[in-house]
């Protein structure tokens, strides 16, 4: 026995020493598969990763099913994570995904300039509802006029994702923050969402800023509020009677066929005339990226790595094209019509003839 | 042995340590260079983290002890109509995947649910909710080992207590236990060691109060891998220190060779 584990000690110290050399093996072995995946054939099987954020997930849902009727030998593989995880999964995990869409456009140029992609479009657009569903408490009370009267309710409990991790949940506490504005009641965020947790916004210089704790340190009233990480996890919530409300993409609410209240254009997030307004809360996440509240616009992008640019511009083109738009309007989802590009002169030829001046 | 059998039987365990090792250590080795790792170590977010993940699958440990028990001693002695249904239930959680398990909790145990709705716990983002999920998925762990304790016991000892007058009581607790003891016993510390690793049912029921898995999740998505890492190898390395400090105190240094 005593034999045994000296040697697994051995091992284990002879792993540390050739850690490295491992990485660089990897290293070569990736640049040897992108070559061989490179040069490949018409009627090669070909598997399409395509990494979107969770709100993506019908119409992503839809347009894999046109995508392989067009092209047979073609299978799309879709994953849904929340924007920030799905870009990470390229940036750190060094995994190779064909298509990257996020639900909030900046985070591509963000986190993924220049090493893994350079351009940007933007093709889509959202708005912040507040969803329940028949049992929900006060449902038949709940109107666009009332809504946050009947959150303030003791015995309502309402849900919105990490800020730190997910678009949907930075963008609600931004909503939050605008009803107060827009409403001219000063104690709105504060009975919501102050009072049972550790957010809070400050005013700095005319500006309202809400600095994240660290996610282990929000310290939700969980009597109150229910925090996921990200939107889609809430749905459960939802739909157990856990809450009675969350915060949530008119698209998701309107697939999942819950009842859902419009909320003012002026601080939903969802038109580009009111960006003035939308510019006055701005939310720090923990890990110090800040982000100024502006209308929800949905972007796309091929990372660098990407294993088969082809078929994905292929596929990205299918987005912003007709049919693309389509489906996302019977989904619940203003496309952007036209389609916005911030790099038009890094973006593949294909693609091009998308934007045309 | 024929040195050639020796030879491809030691090449085929080597590669499977390796494989088990190579990720751990990779992960662990990484820390040495990052200044984050000692960040980490003074953060009091993770080692509360840490000792409530602990303290989560100590309780559900305790609780597959007492009501687990019971059960694998009846399943390695009676036959019974349905014995063998029983047996695939027990077997359930190990199928079932991990985010559905949760979701299937939250529907019993959620505020409305059948359990939920009456029980003065509250079990979702609470404590009692990341009880009752470690226990779904660690308790089968416990039951099979606890039953091949009972099932490896000569019978014939338990007849003859019988025999000499001892109640079933007192054969049980004098006899079969003692015996089944050493079993009993791994089978709760690999029992408590699944429950540690639990996430994906946790996070349904029960994403506050955080456990070191939410957590490491948590600091990968908000500030990345470099985050991430620190708290990884913590967790790695003291439930690495506890797992080789109970197996010494249970059973010396030599198992193998004292159980043969």
């Amino acid at each position: 026995m005593r034999k045994y584990i000296l040697l697994l000690v051995l091992l284990g110290l002879l792993l540390c020493g050739c850690t490295q050399s491992v990485q660089d093996t990897n290293k070569a072995f990736k640049q040897v598969s992108g070559n061989i995946s490179g040069n490949e054939g018409q009627s090669k099987k070909v598997v399409l990763k395509v990494f979107h954020a969770g709100s993506l997930t019908e119409p992503m849902k839809a347009l894999k099913k046109v995508f392989e009727k067009s092209y047979p030998n073609v299978e799309v593989q879709c994953e849904a994570a929340g924007s920030a995880k799905t870009i990470r999964k390229v940036t750190e995990l060094h995994r190779n995904a064909d298509v990257i869409a996020s639900a909030d456009y900046s985070l591509i140029s963000k986190m993924m300039y220049p090493e893994y992609a350079d351009w940007t479009i933007k093709f889509a657009r959202n708005q912040i509802v507040l969803a329940y569903t028949d049992k929900s408490k006060y449902a038949d009370e709940m109107s666009s006029a009332n809504w946050y009267q009947i959150l303030r309710r003791p015995d309502v409990k309402f849900g919105f994702s990490n800020p730190n991790d997910d678009p949907c949940g930075y963008r609600s506490q931004m909503v939050l923050q605008l009803a107060e504005l827009y409403y001219n009641d000063s104690t709105i965020y504060d009975d919501l969402v102050a009072k049972h947790s550790n957010l809070k916004f400050v005013e700095e210089n005319g500006t309202y800023v809400l600095r994240m704790p660290n996610s282990e340190n929000i310290n939700p009233d969980t009597n109150k509020l229910m925090i996921r990480s990200m939107e889609m996890e809430l749905i459960s919530g939802l739909e157990t009677e856990e809450i009675d409300y969350f915060f949530i993409y008119r698209s998701v609410a309107q697939q999942h066929h819950f009842r859902f209240v419009e909320l003012p254009p002026q601080i939903d997030l969802s038109s580009p005339e009111y960006t003035s307004i939308y510019k006055k809360v701005k939310v720090v996440q923990a890990n110090g990226k800040e982000i100024v509240g502006k209308p929800i616009v949905y972007g796309i992008t091929i990372p660098k790595n990407a294993n088969y640019k082809e078929y994905a511009e292929k596929f990205v083109g299918l987005v912003i094209g007709k049919e693309g738009q389509e489906i996302f309007e019977k989904l619940g989802q203003p496309p952007l019509i036209p389609p916005k590009v911030d790099n038009i002169n890094k973006l593949p030829k294909s693609l091009k003839r998308y934007f045309n001046p | 042995m024929r040195p050639t059998f020796s030879l491809v039987l030691a090449a085929l365990s080597a590669l499977i340590v390796l494989f088990i090792l190579l990720p751990v250590v990779v992960t662990i080795s990484t820390q040495f260079y990052n200044p984050g790792f000692i960040q980490a170590m003074e953060d009091r977010a993770v080692w509360s983290s840490i000792l409530l993940t602990y303290y989560a699958a100590l309780l559900s440990t305790l609780i597959a002890i007492v009501f687990g028990t019971p059960l694998s001693y009846i399943l390695s002695r009676y036959s019974f109509l349905g014995r063998s249904i029983v047996e695939g239930v027990v077997d359930i959680p190990v199928v079932i995947p991990h985010t559905a398990a949760g979701i299937a909790l939250l529907a019993v145990f959620g505020s409305n649910g059948l359990i939920g709705s009456f029980s003065p716990f509250k079990f979702v983002d609470a404590l009692p909710g990341i009880v009752v999920a470690m226990l779904f998925v660690s308790v089968p762990i416990y039951l099979n080992a606890a039953r091949e304790g009972f099932a490896s016991i000569d019978l014939r000892l338990e007849q003859v207590a019988r025999t000499l007058g001892a109640s079933q009581w007192r054969v049980f607790f004098t006899i079969s236990l003692p015996l089944a003891a050493r079993h009993i016993a791994a089978g709760a510390l690999m029992a408590w060691a699944r429950a540690i690793s639990e996430f994906g049912a946790i996070v349904v029921i029960a994403y506050y109060p955080m456990i070191a898995p939410t957590l490491i999740y948590e600091r990968y998505i908000s500030a990345g891998l470099s985050a991430a890492g620190p708290v990884t190898a913590i967790l790695i390395l003291l439930s690495l220190a506890v797992f080789v400090a109970i197996r010494i105190l249970l059973w010396g240094e030599n198992v193998s060779r004292s159980e043969r």
